[in-house]
This record gives C-alpha cells, structure tokens and sequence, in this order.
C-alpha cells in the first residue's frame, strides 16, 4: 500500500470538511424523508431534541434514544440502534453450522444459552436428528439456570436505573453463583458455547452437581432476600406501579412476548404454545399479570423465578441416563430446506429461521431477537411522562443491546 | 405436523397459492406472491378458523436469482408454526405490502429487511435503515455486497488504509470528501 | 557567567532544587527575623488591639482549611460504607484500608486538563463552582463546635445560614446554564426547582424551634439544650425534625433526592461540562453540605456540643497547675516520664518469654508508653477543658448523622421530580406550618 500525496486522509487535519463543525451538532441534519422521521424532527414551540446517547451510563449497552422534550416531559423518543451491529447474520453464511453457534452466544450476552437454542434447534430440524433426552433434560436445567441468573440481573439494574446503588451488587452476587456453576458446566461463565447439534457438549459433572445442590438449598431464601430491599420500598414503587401501562391488544400489535407480555395478561408462553424440548412433562405454572405496568413487569419476572427453581427440581430428580450427544458425521451437510424454531428466553421469544442450500453453510441465518421488538414498545409506553419514567420503561422492558443490533 | 391444517389452507387459499403446501417437522409453509400479502395476512390474522393474531417473525430472504419475505405466525388453531413466503421479489426494485397495518411491531422488522436487502415496503410510515447509517449506500445481506468496493460508497469510504486495495468507485477523494452527507 | 551556566546544568535535579530553594528560604526566614525584630512589637499592639479580629480571622481560617480534611473524610466514608452495604469491599489499596484515597482523588482531580467547552460563558463557567463552594463554606461560620469555639454569634445565626443555603440556587443555575448543554440546562432547572421548593418547609420547620428557644442565636440554642438528653430541642419538636431532616435531605441534593446529579438519567446533570478542579469544587460542596446539615441538625435539635449527661460537679478536677512553677523539674519531667514510662512498659514483654528480645520489648513499650500518656493528656483535657468534650461529642453526634445520610444513599433509590415537588408542596409545606400552629399554642398554653 503505497501513500500518494493526493489521496489525503480524513484524519489529516489539512483536510477541510465544507461543513463547519464550530459546534458539534448531536442530531446531524440528514434529509429526512420518512413521515415518522419528518413528525419526529419537527420541532413544536417549546420543545428540545435531547440524545441519550450512546455513551449513558444508564442505557441498556450502546443504544441512543433521541427525546423530544417539553420541559420535563417527554413528548416523542426515537431509539436509533446500529451501534453495536456486528453482522452476525452475515458471518453466520460465511461459517459452518458447528461454527455457526459460537456466533449465536454474544447476542444476548446475559442468557446466551437462550441464543444458542433456537439456532441448534433449527439446524436440528434441518438435518432430522433426533437430540437423546438427557441431552435434553440438560439443555432445559441449564436453560432454566440461566433465566435465573439473567432475571437476577433484571432486578439489579431495574433498580439502578431507579438510583439504588445496592440491589445490582447483590443481584451480581446471585448471578456470580449460578454463573460459576455453568462455567464448571461448561467451561465458560458468559458465553457458554455449550448447546450442539444434537445435543450438548459435555456431560452434568460432579462439580457442577454438587455446587448445584449447595445453591438450591439457600436459593430460595436468598432470591427472597434480595427481593426485599425492594418489594416494599416505597419510593420503588411508587415510582413503578402505573408506569409503561400497556393493555394487551397493544401488546400483541407490537409483537411483544415474555414477560412483557405475560404482564398485561395474555398468558402467550412459547414452552406451552407451542412445546418444545422435553417442557410436555415438566409441571410449572405460567405466571401471568394483568395491570401491564413496570411494577407488574417485575413482579412477574421474580415469580418467573420460582417457577424455573420448580423446573430446576423436576429436571434433576427426573433426569434419565443416556448419551448427550447424538452420532451424527462430522461435515454436515442438510438437504436443500428451511426451518424455524422458537424457544421461550428470559426476555420473550427467541428465534432462528435457517435456509439451507445444500452445502455445509446456512444459506440464511436469521435471528429473531425479543429485545428488538420490545425497544418499539417504548416510542408507544413512554409519551407523556418524564425523562426519568423513560429510563424506568425502557429498564423494565429489559432489553439487551447485543441482542437488538445483532 | 398438523395434516388436517394444509388442507384448511389449500382451501381457503387455493388460487393464490404459488405451490403446494409443504410441512416438515412442526412447520407448515405457503407460498404466496407479494401483491397478495395483504389480503392473506388479513385472512390470517381475522379469519374465525385461522386466527393467526401472533407475528412471529418476518424477514428477508435472498435467493440469489429473487428475493423473498418470511413471514412466521402462529395461531391457538393449530399446532404448526405457519411460514408464509412471498416470493418473486426482483433484484431490481424488491417491492412487497407492509404489514404495519396489522401489527405495529412490524415497522422495525421490516426497517431491518429495507436496511439489510433494500425492500421497500409500501405502507410502513418509518422505512429508513436501522442498523447501518443513514446515509449508508448498500445493502449488507444481499448475495451480491463485497465490503470494499461497497465501503467506497459511504463517506469516509477508500481513504483508510484498508480500503485502499480496492480502487473507490469515485477516483476523486477531493470530491469524496467535498460531499455533503445525505446526499 | 558560562561558568555559572555550565555548572547549573551539571547539576542533577534534586541539586538544581537545593540550589534554588535554600537561598530564597534563606532569604525569607532573615527578611521574616528582620520584621519581628524591628515591628514585632507595633504588630503585637495592634493585635492585641483588636483581638476581636484576630479571633474571627484565625477562626475562619482554621475552619475553611478544615473543610477539606472533612470532604476527604466523607467521601472516604462514603465508599467504605456502601461498600460494606453492597457486600464489597471498597478502596483498600491506597493507604491503610484505602483510607488515603479520597485524598488522591483531590490530588488527581487537581492535575486534570483545565477546559472550558466551545460556547460556554467563560465567566459564568468559572464563577459558578466558586458560588457554590462558597454558600456551602460560608455557613461553617456561624456552627458552635464548642463552647468558646465558633466563627461568629450572629443573633440572626440561622437566618444567615438559611439565607446562604438559598446562594447555591444562583450557583447551580448559573453553571446550568453557562455549560452550554442540554443535560446540564435540565440538571441545573431541576436542582433549582428543588433547593428552592425545600427552602420552605426548612425554614418553617425551625420557627417552632426559634419560638421555643426565643433566639436564632445557634450558640445560645446549645447552650439553652444543656443538661441531661431529655432537654435536646429533638423531644420538644419531634415533627420538626422530621420535616427538617428530610428537608434537609434535598437542599443538599443528597439520596433519595439526588436527581439532580442523577447520574443513570442526565449524566451528571448541571455538573457534566464540568471537569478536574472545577468539578472538584461542586464534589467539595456537596459533602461539605452534609457535613454543614447534620452539624445543623444535631446544633438545632440534639445538643450541640453538650453531652447526653451533666458531667457531676464531684468529678471536676481543676487545672491549676502552673507549668513555671516546676522550674527545672518541668525539664525533669519531660526529658524522664517518657523514658521511665517506655522502660515499666516493656519489661512485662521482655520477662514474659525467653524469645522476645530486648529492641522488640522496648518498641512495644515505646507504644504503649505513648498510648497510656496521651489517654492521660486526653482525660486531663477532657475532664478540665469543657471545650475539648464539647468538640469530641459534636463531632460524634454530626457524623452519626453524615452516617445516616450515607445510609440512606446507599439503600434508596431516587424520587422523580414531579413526585418530589409533590411531596415539598403538599406535604412538608403544610406539616411544617401545622408544627409552627401546634408549638405556638402549646407555648402559650404553657405560658398561661
């Protein structure tokens, strides 16, 4: 690469840009041409463009929310997203199925296993292989593990959000627990890389069980415990109960699933919509609210909580012998087809539509992510009150930024 | 596999369909033409039999010769999850209906297809990109996007170091760097 | 002359500053001998002339340099304590325990880039800090910390201090609105609407307390609470401490009504453009203000400087020794008592086991001796001087309440502006007149 002297770099500083950045504009002015960005920029009298940045220390990840003020008051916000797109649809056809799952972990970074899922599932389904059941029944322990440690963290920074500095600590210390467990489980404490195609990488040891026994011995307690800072705090709740209101006939035009949705009251619960995995024979109850509002939104989470410790039990008093792992060749190469799959992650449904072509590489991964639908939910639940109730909704719809930009 | 459910939909939508129904697994899939979008997902979604009132996902498909929209819904009726294809979009001017009208949640769904394929969806009030930058000149996901010559097009394109292997498609970088952004 | 250049720049650095600070030390120690001996003695008339000024001036200055150290010492508190809190550790590596880290955070913040931001007011930019450090530091001057030790009596003590209290308003408007930036405007409108809307129930709260006490002299209301614990003001006002607390609380923009620096919402709110010692100056003000408030309260409402007992009349010893009269004896003494002391405190180490040996046993006498002399010198001055235990449960007093505020920080979370305005407005304002009703009837009950 040679450097000619009339290709100067835009890190040149002879370089002149024809535009004067004298003072830095937060909301550069592209041409709008769309009728949503066109009613957003129009300024009314009064009102006042603020970014909530991308670098905020309250934002879920790297996500900019564009409000439009009045005073105090929020009158419209535009999230703008992107900045934590990493293409992994695309990296995804350029690598093989085996591959393929490493690049499904770090979407939803705090419940990856939930990630993984859909995609093996899918890949499962294109190439007819049948998962052993206690290849299964591992999937679903560690699955519901890891809700508990992603809803652990929900409570944290719901609450940090709110201004209180301590629950995120404690949450951190619950979720240190479990997430030591996956990691003598799997080998790793985030990313766990461990669900494969047809079956799991490894199977249930003895460190893990044992560390698994100590913790549900103290878990229900302990979760209880750190709920109660909280549950009857006053300023808590009265900052929450009647925030983000959402009845459910919106909450189904804006495709909302999980808990999200389960809080305005449609008991919608992939595990029981529409079973998967061995969910057919596990007993646990579908918790289900009706007032729609942030205070609901977490309520049900910590009773999501206690129904997965529920599963947790049934899993490992019913878990049978077998292989984890299903003999299949080492170069796969599905047929020509297409397949879906939806599992039910902490944060709604996750999902992958694989399109096969024949080769070793998925013609088209596409990853469906709860988080991305949420974040519209907040443009409808969020009009109307103030910049602090905006941070609130959008902590208690509890999205991922990896997640929504993929 | 629900048998009894490709016959309701060969039924209710013979003629539109552009194939027969094929299941597999727990899916069942139809394909339709883009022009028809929106009168089957509205027979969907409020047809007392199908009710189909939950959008799964909807994305963007490229074939390689065409491109297609993916629509996933499901439906208390059937066990099945129904993937409905709309297909035969052209390279050229990829064109399908939005299904804003029925479910909001859609708009960024289909803000993702426009800004990953280049699909226009008429209807959808909001159809700017999501996730590259706005003033971003092509379309990551497609068949036919190679990094370098297409990192040309955007502003700041063919002067770092490692665009500099490929030629930019404008030769000038005083004229690249002249260009006012949005246009 | 190259000689002299040649030679300097031979000199390595700690030569280089030998060579320059000895003489101009020199200097300045035979120009300061110079004055003493030839004005020492018009400067002492005139001190003595008006010691009134003296005192008021050496007064404020120990009081504005102990500002710093007690910024320090918070802030190390707070870290520790929420750490403890939140089942973690906190600073530990800086010193011993981590407890010179809040003075390393002032040296940094110290050596940071000094900026204003591009369309900022640069006068309004740099005096705003200054305003807001001020209307925290100025109210230092009228807290009694013990009898004989204040600033000034003001017979308007309190009001002055409210009146400063409010000064801060102007200040946080002022680097609100000269930072140039929309968090910043916001952060600096919402902590105006709040210090001024909690003025009320603040000032209000108190009258009950001026009614009863009949002076906003803040030393005569310490000394009206002397006695036993039932006379502290805080069982005649129980309400009114209530509402000055809380109230209390949100002038000093403290937990749970800290939105103004809410820093999971508007980043640092009026602060954000602000950065290393301009920063440092709104940081100092805001711990200084705990101090000042839980000072305040425990001033007001339980006791001041006065113990929760009477100190009975048969313990007092009286000081009258007269260190002259000892003569050589006094050089005895001090040269002697130490050595004796360390050599009876080390021989019990030294004859308690065979491996012990001599250096080591007189280390630990050499502590101990010191540990038993200065609990003896600190009894002394505590049993003689009234104003060292006044001192000692003033400042136990305040920082049980700089506890309680660090408390509060770190298990609640925050209020949200409408609800805080709400809450001065419908509720305080009202309880804090309803207290003003309640006490002046009972006064004039009881006067009756």
């Amino acid at each position: 690469m040679t450097t000619t002297t009339d290709r100067p770099s835009l890190d040149d500083p002879r370089v002149q840009l024809d535009r004067d950045l004298g003072v830095f504009e937060p909301i550069p002015p592209y041409p709008t041409r769309t009728e949503r960005e066109a009613e957003f920029y129009t300024l009314r009298d009064g009102e006042m463009l603020i970014n909530m940045g991308p670098q905020h220390p309250s934002t879920h990840g790297v996500l900019r929310v564009v409000l439009k003020l009045d005073g105090e008051k929020v009158v419209d916000l535009d999230p703008v997203l992107g900045y934590l797109h990493r293409g992994v649809e695309k990296l995804c056809e350029n690598a093989d199925y085996h591959q393929a799952i490493c690049y499904l972990d770090p979407l939803e970074y705090v419940s990856s296993l939930f990630c993984e899922w859909p995609g093996v599932m899918a890949f499962e389904k294109l190439m007819d292989v049948q998962v052993p059941r206690r290849a299964e029944y591992i999937r679903v322990l560690s699955g519901e593990l890891n809700r508990i440690a992603s809803h652990s963290l929900f409570l944290g920074w719901m609450a940090l959000d709110l201004g209180g500095l301590t629950p995120i600590l404690w949450s951190f210390i619950e979720r240190d627990e479990i997430v030591d467990m996956l990691s003598a489980l799997t080998g790793q404490r985030m990313l766990f890389n461990y669900f494969r195609i047809g079956g799991v990488n490894g199977d249930l040891n003895h460190e893990f069980l044992s560390r698994l026994g100590d913790w549900m011995s103290h878990a229900t307690e302990q979760i209880e415990s750190g709920q109660a800072l909280l549950n009857e705090n006053e300023i808590f709740v009265r900052r929450m109960r009647g925030l983000g209101t959402m009845d459910s006939a919106t909450a189904l035009r804006m495709v909302m699933t999980g808990p999200n949705l389960r809080a305005t009251g449609v008991p919608f619960d992939v595990r029981r919509a529409h079973p998967y995995s061995v969910y057919p024979e596990l007993d646990f109850d579908i918790p289900t609210r009706s007032e729609g509002d942030c205070l609901a939104r977490y309520l049900l989470r910590m009773d999501e909580v206690k129904q997965s410790l529920r599963i947790i039990d049934q899993c490992l008093h019913e878990m049978p012998d077998g292989p984890v792992m299903a003999k299949l060749p080492r170069l796969l190469r599905p047929r020509p087809g297409r397949a879906y799959a939806g599992v039910e992650g902490p944060r709604g449904q996750y999902a992958a539509y694989v399109v096969s072509d024949g080769t070793d590489q998925p013609f088209r991964m596409r990853i469906h992510d709860p988080s991305f639908i949420h974040l519209q939910s907040v443009g409808v639940m969020v009009p109307d009150h103030l910049i602090a109730d905006a941070m609130a909704v959008m902590a208690s719809l509890d999205p991922i930024m990896g997640g929504v930009d993929k | 596999m629900d048998r009894a459910f490709k016959g309701r939909l060969e039924a209710r939508f013979g003629e539109r369909l552009l194939g027969p129904v094929r299941q597999r697994h727990d899916e069942t899939e139809m394909r339709i033409a883009p022009g028809d979008v929106t009168q089957v997902l509205t027979a969907l979604h409020d047809g007392p039999e199908l009710r189909f009132e939950f959008l799964a996902d909807l994305c963007g498909v490229d074939t390689g010769n065409d491109m297609q929209v993916v629509y996933h819904l499901w439906s208390e009726t059937t066990s099945d999850w129904l993937r409905v294809i709309a297909e035969g979009l052209t390279r050229d001017d990829p064109r399908a209906p939005s299904a804003t009208f029925l479910w909001k949640g859609a708009e960024w769904m289909e803000r993702e297809a426009y800004d990953m394929f280049g699909i226009i969806f008429e209807g959808n009030r909001d159809l700017r990109r999501i996730y590259m930058p706005p003033d971003y000149q092509s379309f990551p996901l497609r068949k036919d996007f190679y990094l370098a010559d297409d990192a040309a097009r955007s502003p700041g394109g063919g002067v770092r170091p490692m665009e500099r292997t490929h030629a930019p498609v404008d030769a000038s970088v005083a004229a690249l760097v002249r260009r006012s952004p949005g246009s | 002359m190259t000689v002299i250049a040649r030679g300097w720049e031979r000199l390595t650095l700690p030569g280089k500053l030998v060579f320059t600070l000895v003489p101009v030390l020199l200097a300045l120690t035979i120009g300061l001998v110079a004055v003493i001996v030839l004005f020492g003695q018009p400067i002492l008339d005139v001190l003595a002339g008006n010691l009134e000024i003296v005192r008021f001036v050496v007064a404020v200055t120990i009081v504005l340099l102990m500002t710093i150290p007690t910024a320090f010492l918070i802030i190390y508190m707070e870290m520790k304590i929420i750490a403890q809190m939140n089942l973690r550790i906190g600073p530990d590596r800086v010193g011993p325990a981590g407890s010179l880290l809040s003075v390393v955070h002032g040296l940094k913040v110290l050596m940071k880039e000094d900026f204003t931001p591009t369309g900022a007011d640069p006068l309004v930019f740099t005096w705003a800090p200054v305003v807001v450090y001020l209307a925290s530091v100025m109210t230092l001057l009228v807290i009694p910390f013990a009898p004989g030790l204040y600033g000034q009596q003001f017979n308007l003590g309190l009001l002055y201090f409210f009146a400063l209290a409010g000064l801060s308003v102007v200040g946080l408007l002022m680097a609100g609105w000269a930072s140039y930036n929309k968090y910043s405007l916001l952060g600096g409108l919402r902590a105006a609407a709040q210090v001024v809307s909690y003025e009320i129930p603040l000032t209000l709260s108190v009258v009950g307390l001026i009614l009863l006490a009949g002076t906003m002299n803040l030393y005569t209301i310490v000394e009206n609470q002397a006695g036993w614990f039932t006379d502290w003001y805080v069982f005649q006002q129980p309400l009114g401490v209530l509402i000055f607390f809380i109230a209390a609380t949100a002038e000093a923009n403290r937990t749970p009504f800290d939105l103004t620096e809410a820093d999971s919402e508007i980043v640092a709110g009026f602060a954000t453009e602000y950065s290393g010692m301009r920063f440092g100056f709104f940081f100092f003000a805001e711990y200084v203000n705990v101090f000042i408030i839980s000072a305040l309260t425990v001033t007001l409402f339980f006791g001041g400087w006065n113990a929760p007992f009477p100190w009975p009349e048969a313990w007092r010893l009286s000081l009258d020794v007269d260190p002259g009269s000892l003569g050589l004896g006094l050089l005895f003494m001090i040269g002697l008592v130490p050595l004796v002391l360390t050599i009876v405190f080390s021989l019990p180490f030294y004859l308690a086991s065979s491996r012990i040996k001599a250096w080591q046993a007189l280390i630990a006498g050499f502590v101990l001796a010191n540990l038993f002399l200065g609990t003896v010198i600190f009894a002394w001055g505590y049993i003689g001087l009234d104003w060292v235990a006044g001192v000692l449960w003033f400042m136990g007093k305040t920082y049980v309440f700089v506890f309680t505020f660090v408390w509060m920080r770190g298990t609640l979370p925050r209020v949200r502006i409408d609800q805080l305005m709400d809450f001065a407005w419908k509720w305080l304002l009202p309880a804090s007149l309803l207290n003003l009703f309640v006490t002046a009837a009972a006064i004039i009950v009881v006067k009756s």
